[in-house]
């Protein structure tokens, strides 16, 4: 394999793994709101913005995956030829959020369906519903940060 | 003074003008009423008191109020006043002058008979829905027998020959066709039809075979089919009830037309219900008063910037009523009223968000306001972005009466807008990169290192700030020494770790970490009893470090954010740019742009609100702040269904 094609795969590992996590993670949101909105379908603004909460890893993940593919060239000017070592660089780059994001984003998607629950009960408590999600997001903004820190130091 | 000064205070009134001060009281809505009769002082005086009696009127009332809240469900269920997407959020009111209003509750008494309409159409929905079920499922039960010509009356067991209809298993049909040929000679089998499951057959014989057939029937499961009081062949049937059930359409919506002709008393009954509900209210109130024959004492919380006007509206509106305020004593549990002034009292959300303080507490909303300013235009960090949502809580504020919290809410999205629209210039984003335009300062994409270094040092600026206010509560409450060594030890330690760090400082740095880590180690146990505990407990408060650390880590974030709006509308911007050329590419690209930045607006927002807040609450509130406050709830009026325009306003 060239180097290019091995930080191709660290680019498919960041946005395809963060997104399954997003995807499960809003999957599960989706399905309480979905269920509190058919006794309360007023409550469809406030679960949506829960429901958007678990969105955000894939969104991380495909932001490491555009930077990569920005980086060797797939965007825009030319394509790079990467060394193998330069490769497994960029693949390791983008483990951090892959992986977390993987993780975080089913977790958060938990919390967030627990917060759909607070909601019905006490609707103007919805802030506090977003905080515990977000706890959760912390550390897919901090794997984010590593992995953007790890493109940006890689020697081209 | 953010945290409004309350009093208590104390009315003696007599009985024939209570109504009046009560209604009084509940204009002004400035006095949280306490259940008077729940405080030990009065014990002695019980005697005197009246006993309470839930009047005739209370269970009146809320029968009236029951009755309007059942037809505005009704209503509600089959003609359903939508809330659009943002009022999901604020919150939508029916708008009355206050004219219409009154003629509104004036009609109270058209309110049992719209209840009586009410409850008519529904039975007489319920009924049309019964009876079109039933006759869906007679069509269903009828329909395998469509093609039989026979009439369904003629169906019956006569002296010499049984006839009817019979269903059986698809699995069993040949066994029992088989189990026919063979014990009963002389019988009429005809299949009628058939689906997945079952069979429909008819079936003639003699009287006197009977006995077998019906042990053969039960051997194979047959049931029999029977249509009791329908003549006439199946088909016929069939056309009957969808005739029927036509009809019934037509009665219901005649139905749907009546409670379409009952929905133009919606606002009256809005109207009533905010009336009446305001009505109990005032009920309520009124039976934790302490009464005695002709007089009665009402007890409630003022906050004092009010206590004046209500002084005065007692005194002019009321004969009798005599007013007393006195400073709250220890111990009392009185309510907070926050109180900010200009762009500050916008931040007061986050804070309610939390937690209400404590009345002994500071309200941290003065101090976080300038943090929560900055950290979220770090976080967005797009002069474009900024504009864009700036002027999207300026039309939302336009455009929707908002009150409260989601006035607060607002606000402060116009304030990010603001911010941001700074570190834009500052970092240089105008939809990411989509007016190239070099930053005021540097563009963190060219040197993240360096944006995280300031990250670290704004954050920590925001945790010693943190330190700093309760250092100054310590002081001010009188423990000048709890500030030292709780506040001040730890920043000396904190900053001495930290100049270890740099070169040139090692002497001073070396000092500062040891001078402060020994304070800590001396002083930190000291509510512990025994030299040993104090000291290992000592030791051990240097374990907090680490809380400090992952504290000051977690400002990493406003990078991360800062980074991902901007790299994510660069993304956008490239793919619109993939596509432009043509001219069917132009459009697309123009698509791409629009839906793809208001989508990362959105969730850029969204991330900057929440992770900011969090900064706050994690991060900065933790160092000084504890909440659990009780919030002031006066007695006022409350509607939940109308906003009455205020007279001199309009």
């Amino acid at each position: 394999m060239t180097g290019t094609e091995i930080a191709l795969i660290g680019a498919a590992l960041a946005v395809g793994l963060a997104g399954i996590g997003s995807a499960i993670g809003v999957g599960i949101v989706g399905q309480s709101a979905a269920g509190l909105v058919t006794e309360d379908p007023d409550k469809f603004g406030q679960t949506l913005l829960l429901q958007a909460l678990p969105g955000t890893q894939g969104i991380y993940g495909l932001l490491a995956g555009f930077i990569i593919m920005q980086n060797i060239g797939i965007i825009g000017d030319e394509l790079l030829e990467l060394t193998v070592p330069q490769g497994y660089a960029f693949l390791m780059a983008a483990i951090p959020i892959a992986i977390v994001g993987l993780v975080s984003g089913i977790y958060q998607g938990r919390v967030s369906a627990s917060a759909v629950g607070l909601v019905a009960k006490r609707p103007e408590e919805l802030g506090k519903g977003i905080v515990y999600a977000v706890m959760v997001e912390t550390y897919a903004v901090l794997a984010l940060l590593a992995t953007i820190m790890l493109l940006f130091g890689i020697p081209l | 003074m953010p945290i409004i000064e309350m009093k208590k205070v104390f009315l003696l009134g007599h009985r024939q003008e209570r109504e009046n001060i009560f209604s009084l009281l509940q204009a002004l809505g400035s006095v949280e009423m306490l259940d008077i009769k729940s405080g030990e002082a009065w014990e002695e005086f019980r005697a005197l008191l009246e006993p309470e009696h839930v009047g005739e009127t209370v269970s009146e009332s809320e029968s009236v109020l029951s009755d309007v809240r059942y037809c505005l469900d009704f209503f509600q269920r089959y003609f359903p006043a939508r809330k659009s997407f943002v009022e999901q959020f604020t919150g939508s009111k029916l708008e009355l002058t206050e004219q219409d209003y009154r003629d509104f509750v004036n009609q109270l008494e058209k309110v049992k008979p719209v209840y009586e309409a009410c409850h008519k159409a529904e039975e007489n929905l319920a009924r049309i829905r019964n009876e079109e079920t039933q006759g869906r499922n007679l069509i269903e039960e009828l329909e395998p027998w469509s093609s039989m010509s026979l009439s369904l009356e003629e169906v019956e067991q006569g002296s010499s020959a049984v006839i009817g209809l019979y269903t059986v298993g698809v699995d069993r049909s040949e066994a029992l066709q088989a189990g026919l040929a063979e014990k009963i000679p002389d019988h009429y089998y005809e299949e009628i039809s058939a689906d997945n499951e079952f069979v429909y057959f008819f079936y003639a014989g003699l009287t006197e075979d009977l006995a077998q057939m019906q042990d053969l029937f039960k051997d194979n499961t047959v049931t029999a089919v029977k249509f009791q009081d329908l003549t006439g062949t199946a088909a016929h049937n069939i056309e009957l009830m969808h005739r029927k059930i036509a009809s019934l359409q037509d009665e219901r919506e005649a139905a749907m037309k009546d409670i379409e002709d009952l929905l133009e008393n919606r606002p009256m009954l809005m109207a009533c219900h905010d009336y009446m509900a305001n009505e109990l209210q005032k009920h309520e109130a009124v039976a934790n008063l302490a009464r005695t024959e002709n007089s009665f004492l009402l007890e409630g919380w003022v906050p004092v910037p009010v206590l004046q006007d209500l002084e005065k509206a007692v005194e002019e509106k009321t004969e009798t009523a005599v007013l007393a305020a006195r400073d709250p004593e220890p111990g009392e549990n009185v309510p907070v009223l926050l109180h900010n002034s200009g762009p500050v009292e916008a931040y007061e959300v986050v804070t309610k968000l939390y937690s209400t303080p404590k009345r002994s507490e500071l309200d941290p909303t003065p101090f976080m306001a300038p943090f929560f300013f900055v950290f979220f235009g770090i976080c967005l960090s797009d002069a474009g972005y900024g504009i864009a949502l700036s002027l999207l809580a300026l039309f939302i504020s336009r455009k929707l009466k908002l009150g409260g919290m989601g006035k607060q809410l607002i606000y402060l999205l116009f304030l990010g807008g603001i911010s941001s629209v700074v570190f834009g210039i500052v970092f240089g984003a105008y939809f990411g990169d989509l007016i190239k335009l070099p930053p005021l300062w540097f563009d963190p994409l060219d040197d993240p290192m360096r944006m995280l270094f300031y990250c670290f040092a704004i954050g920590l600026i925001h945790i010693y700030f943190g330190m700093g206010v309760q250092a100054y509560r310590n002081i001010k409450a009188g423990r000048p020494w709890s500030a030292l060594f709780d506040q001040g030890f730890w920043f000396i330690f904190l900053n001495g770790l930290i100049l270890l760090m740099l070169p040139g400082y090692e002497t001073a740095a070396q000092w500062m970490a040891l001078g402060g880590g020994a304070g800590l180690i001396l002083t930190q146990g000291r509510s512990q009893s025994g030299i040993v505990m104090k000291f290992l407990s000592g030791l051990l408060s240097l374990y907090n470090i680490t809380g400090y650390l992952s504290d000051v880590l977690s400002y990493s974030r406003l990078l991360a954010l800062g980074l991902a709006s901007v790299v994510i509308a660069t993304a956008i911007n490239a793919m619109g740019e993939m596509v432009a050329g043509s001219l069917v590419g132009t459009v697309i690209m123009v698509f791409v742009l629009l839906g793809g930045h208001v989508f990362n607006i959105v969730i850029s927002t969204l991330s900057s609100y929440v992770h900011t807040s969090r900064l706050q609450y994690i991060e900065f509130f933790s160092k000084f702040f504890e909440g659990g406050g009780k919030s002031f709830q006066p007695f006022r009026i409350e509607n939940s269904y109308v906003d009455v325009a205020d007279p001199e306003n309009s």
